[in-house]
């Protein structure tokens, strides 16, 4: 069996290799740091399906001294044929010589016969300085790749094409934080193209990676809909010993069952979002997002607050959920996150919700005391009686799950759960939302949904999943 | 192994629930390898098979792969109560039924009653089973509140389990009775009903009940003089030859009791206990762990992870020195091109500075020349400085480093060298970012005479004196 294919992703220092390897590899461990030289030593990244590698990333260091290496190059040859023997030589004689640790690195892979992908950032201008590398690269006779990733806002990749056109089989611009998902498949097909026995095993690779991709929204609507379904039908339980409190101490007992519900929301919200992270392979998210949190006495989707948020009542009454949905609800819940303010909360809501807070006032959880049996009583909290809640969960959840999957590897900014004013659920289908309505109407009547309602109300899910992302890509 | 529906579908849910506090990438590791060992199967086989290669591995779980499953065990006690309160409610109420004292007789139409009473409610639980109907959830709930959602869903199918196997024991237990009471006894049996019936009607519908056995026991179907003869009504005296066929009716009502009592009941109960298999079946059809374990099975684990970890090993960032004014310099190495053309004024070839090329397109030869130029020109200054400019954006390289190091060499030993990184338009000061790399490679070589400035060309202010920073 022929060896896997193997890419060296090589360049001048600082230019995105790593950024373009975590990318592509969907590792989010690789170290990105502005400072030249975090890479040292070439790590390999390999993509293997069942145990079967298919094809090898590797991350190397960058050039530091190229027009040396290429000056002892060109001193010990002969002709064009010898050249890649001279930098296998070069390797050989150098691998203990602490100044050209860094070539020596990112040389070896090449002399062991991988691909060149030639990383360069496109927002910088193009400079001759980079000739000396691209030759060097040039003598070792394996198929290249030229990636143009521009770092920062300018754009001079015109005149980069152009140079690295003169050195290169391939040149493509790709950014290694922005680009899209189907931007990594196309770069790996160019990959493929390199060299004709590795365009087959490049293709499975697509396959594999396509796949994933849709299973992953798959799971990720079913991880939602079930926390959608245990939020919805959490309730809080204390049982009491002491017969039936006082009028203040039931207030006290209100109050702390109230915390305990709250908290319980948030940690299972929290563990949503790790777990959706998770299955991406995002391990290191920074988030920045308004907490889940009740505010009983802000009322943020009172009727005056619907209305300047430019949402009608006529227009909820359309969105598909019947004379049943529109009683009594309304929205005392607010998220008070840490940084944010209430304007943007408010924001949050309303675009993480869509259109759905349709009332006057939303139902809050009350405590109830059961019937005194045996001297044991149990005070019950919740579960929330308006399904309201549970579309702010979905829509917080949706919201997240898009930034996730859209999120390259290589990307190590701060998540920001901006707030978006605007009714993405319109674009959901009927039968979706009427999934999604009936699931959350048996959840809070704390009925367990079926194998049938459950898979009903995860396909919904994902359904909104898609909508949003539509939504997203398709603004207006 | 051989399991039951019911024990199997517990022990799969189970599993499904332990798996759930594992890592997607790892259950999806553990079932790929399973499936690439197994062959296609059912979805009971596979089930059977992918639990005992689980418990293989896992000796801990055989105690719930060989013993009754505890939560079986209570609905296995539940039905063992409703037996017990079948046996003894079927002998009291056969002996209610056939209570007699000698001064009137037992009404067949009572126990014809009693009979249609008891099937009817036994049909009623079989069609309460198959609507999944808990009208006694309640009760059920409270005696089985551990039972997880998956048996709560077959707690219909559980009941009318138990239920049938009760009503079974109770017929069984009040047939018995009546056996043994028409041995012991001499029991008066008649009809009588306040409806104008006639004997002839009665007949027929005696008749029409014994359909069943009247060929396999003609004597169990009442003859029309035995219908005749044991109408009974209250002020009625009774005379000398009608007495005499009063036990008659026991033939019939044993085959009655048996054929509408006993039998109906064994097959609602064995239609229950296949109900219950049935749904136990069907639910683990449509277990979503089974579509998400057939799932993993069936697709290619995918991995593009390595155990490279380094992203907590980056380098630090942090930057101690401090930026410092340029000073008026007699050398100006353009190293890479930096500054592009023209270059700024504060470095441009005057007369009395100098600019050599150094670096990116140039040679090494170049680099070399560059250096002894300067150095003689700097020999001959009394406070000798050199300002290298840099492109801003590009991270110092060896190269550069080398660069110093030879200068450090070959130029005067108390040589002041700036550093000044230029930004892509020089007119513009560079990024504090770009700055801060600079400055850490200054740190890094560890020699004195070498700082880095930054060229603004609109500084507020600059105190310069030649050769020196202030």
């Amino acid at each position: 069996m022929s060896q896997p294919p193997l890419f060296a992703v090589v360049g001048h220092p600082n230019k995105g290799k790593s950024s373009v390897v975590a990318t592509l590899s969907q590792n989010d461990a690789i170290a990105i740091a502005l400072e030249p030289g975090t890479t040292r030593e070439h790590h390999t990244y390999p993509l293997s399906i069942d145990g079967e590698t298919l094809y090898t990333l590797v991350d190397t260091p960058g050039f530091q001294r190229p027009r040396q290496v290429l000056a002892w190059l060109e001193a010990h040859s002969l002709s064009a044929s010898d050249r890649a023997e001279t930098v296998a030589a070069f390797v050989q004689q150098h691998r203990d010589d602490p100044r050209f640790h860094d070539e020596c690195e990112l040389l070896t892979p090449l002399i062991n016969g991988a691909g060149i992908i030639y990383v360069v950032d496109g927002s910088v201008p193009y400079s001759a300085a980079h000739e000396s590398e691209m030759t060097i690269l040039r003598w070792t006779g394996q198929p290249s790749l030229a990636l143009i990733n521009s770092i920062g806002t300018d754009d001079h990749s015109d005149t980069w094409q152009a140079a690295l056109g003169q050195y290169f089989q391939v040149v493509r611009k790709f950014n290694a934080v922005t680009a899209p998902f189907n931007q990594h498949l196309s770069l790996l097909k160019a990959f493929g193209q390199l060299e004709p026995a590795w365009e087959s095993v490049l293709e499975r690779a697509v396959m594999y990676l396509s796949e994933q991709r849709a299973q992953r929204r798959h799971q990720a609507a079913r991880l939602i809909a079930t926390a959608l379904e245990d939020m919805m039908a959490w309730q809080e339980r204390r049982t009491l010993t002491t017969g039936q409190p006082a009028d203040a101490e039931r207030d006290a007992l209100a109050g702390q069952l109230r915390q305990a519900w709250y908290r319980h929301q948030r940690r299972r919200e929290q563990a949503l979002r790790l777990a959706i992270e998770a299955l991406y392979q995002h391990h290191r998210v920074q988030r920045q997002e308004a907490e889940l949190e009740w505010h009983s006495d802000h009322d943020l989707f009172s009727e005056d607050s619907r209305q300047a948020w430019g949402v009608s009542r006529k227009y909820l009454a359309g969105a598909g959920f019947g004379a049943g949905a529109l009683g009594g609800a309304g929205l005392d819940a607010v998220t008070l996150g840490s940084s944010l303010g209430t304007g943007a909360l408010i924001g949050g809501l309303v675009g993480a919700a869509g259109s759905y807070f349709y009332g006057d006032r939303l139902t809050l959880p009350v405590m109830r005391l059961g019937p005194l049996r045996d001297g044991l009583q149990t005070a019950r909290f919740g579960p929330v009686q308006d399904s309201q809640f549970g579309y702010v969960v979905l829509g917080r959840a949706v919201d997240h799950w898009w930034h996730i999957s859209c999120r390259n590897h290589a990307g190590r900014d701060t998540l920001n759960l901006a707030p978006a004013d605007s009714h993405w659920l319109e674009t959901l289908a009927p039968e979706h939302r009427q999934q999604i309505h009936k699931a959350l109407q048996r959840c809070r009547k704390q009925k367990p949904l079926g194998s049938d309602q459950r898979h009903r109300l995860a396909l919904a899910v994902e359904a909104a999943l898609e909508a949003y992302s539509h939504w997203r890509l398709n603004p207006g | 192994m051989t399991e039951h529906p019911l024990t199997r579908l517990l022990a799969f849910d189970d599993q499904v629930r332990r798996d759930r506090r594992q890592a997607p990438a790892f259950l999806h590791r553990r079932d790929r390898r399973f499936g690439l060992d197994t062959e296609a199967c059912d979805d009971d086989t596979l089930v059977n098979q992918w639990l005992t290669h689980l418990r293989r591995f896992s000796p801990g779980s055989q105690q719930n792969a060989g013993g009754r499953d505890r939560r079986l065990q209570r609905w296995d006690r539940i039905g063992l109560a409703f037996m017990a309160a079948g046996v003894l409610l079927g002998i009291t109420t056969m002996l209610g039924l056939l209570y007699y004292d000698g001064s009137g007789r037992i009404n067949v139409t009572v126990l014809l009653a009693f009979l249609a009473l008891q099937l009817l409610l036994a049909l009623a639980t079989a069609v309460q089973s198959l609507l999944g109907w808990r009208p006694w959830g309640w009760l059920v709930n409270r005696s089985a509140g551990a039972d997880t959602s998956v048996l709560q869903h077959l707690h219909p199918q559980l009941l009318a389990r138990a239920a049938q196997g009760g009503g079974l024991a109770f017929t069984l237990a009040g047939l018995a009775t009546l056996l043994v009471l028409v041995v012991v006894q001499d029991l008066a049996f008649g009809w009588s009903t306040t409806l104008a019936a006639g004997a002839e009607s009665y007949h027929r519908l005696v008749q029409t009940l014994a359909i069943p056995w009247q060929a396999l026991w003609p004597a169990a179907v009442p003859d029309a003089n035995l219908v005749a003869s044991t109408r009974f009504f209250r002020a009625a005296p009774t005379s000398a030859v009608t007495a005499v066929r009063w036990g008659d009716w026991w033939p019939f009502l044993t085959m009655a009791w048996l054929c509408y009592g006993v039998l109906p009941r064994a097959l609602l109960r064995w239609l229950a206990g296949w109900h219950l298999r049935h749904q136990a079946r069907q639910r683990l059809y449509h277990h979503p762990g089974l579509t998400a374990l057939r799932y993993r099975m069936e697709t290619p684990v995918l991995e593009t992870g390595n155990p490279d970890a380094d992203a907590s090993s980056a380098p630090s960032l942090d930057t101690r020195g401090e930026l410092q004014p340029y000073p008026d310099s007699p050398v100006v190495i353009r190293w890479a091109g930096a500054g592009g053309e023209p270059l700024p004024l504060d470095f441009a070839d005057n007369g009395q500075r100098q600019v050599f090329e150094a670096g990116g397109g140039a040679t090494l030869a170049q680099d070399r020349l560059a250096l002894r130029q300067a150095a003689a020109v700097l020999a001959l200054a009394e406070q000798p400085s050199a300002i290298v400019l840099t492109r801003a954006w590009e991270p110092p390289t060896g190269e550069l480093e080398d660069f110093l190091s030879e200068a450090r060499e070959q130029w005067p030993t108390d040589t002041l060298v700036a550093l000044v990184p230029l930004a892509t338009d020089p007119s513009r000061p560079p990024e504090p970012q770009q700055l801060a790399q600079w400055l850490r490679f200054s740190q890094r070589q560890h020699q004195a005479r070498l700082q880095v400035s930054r060229y603004d060309a609109q500084p507020p202010a600059r105190a310069w004196s030649n050769g020196g920073a202030t």
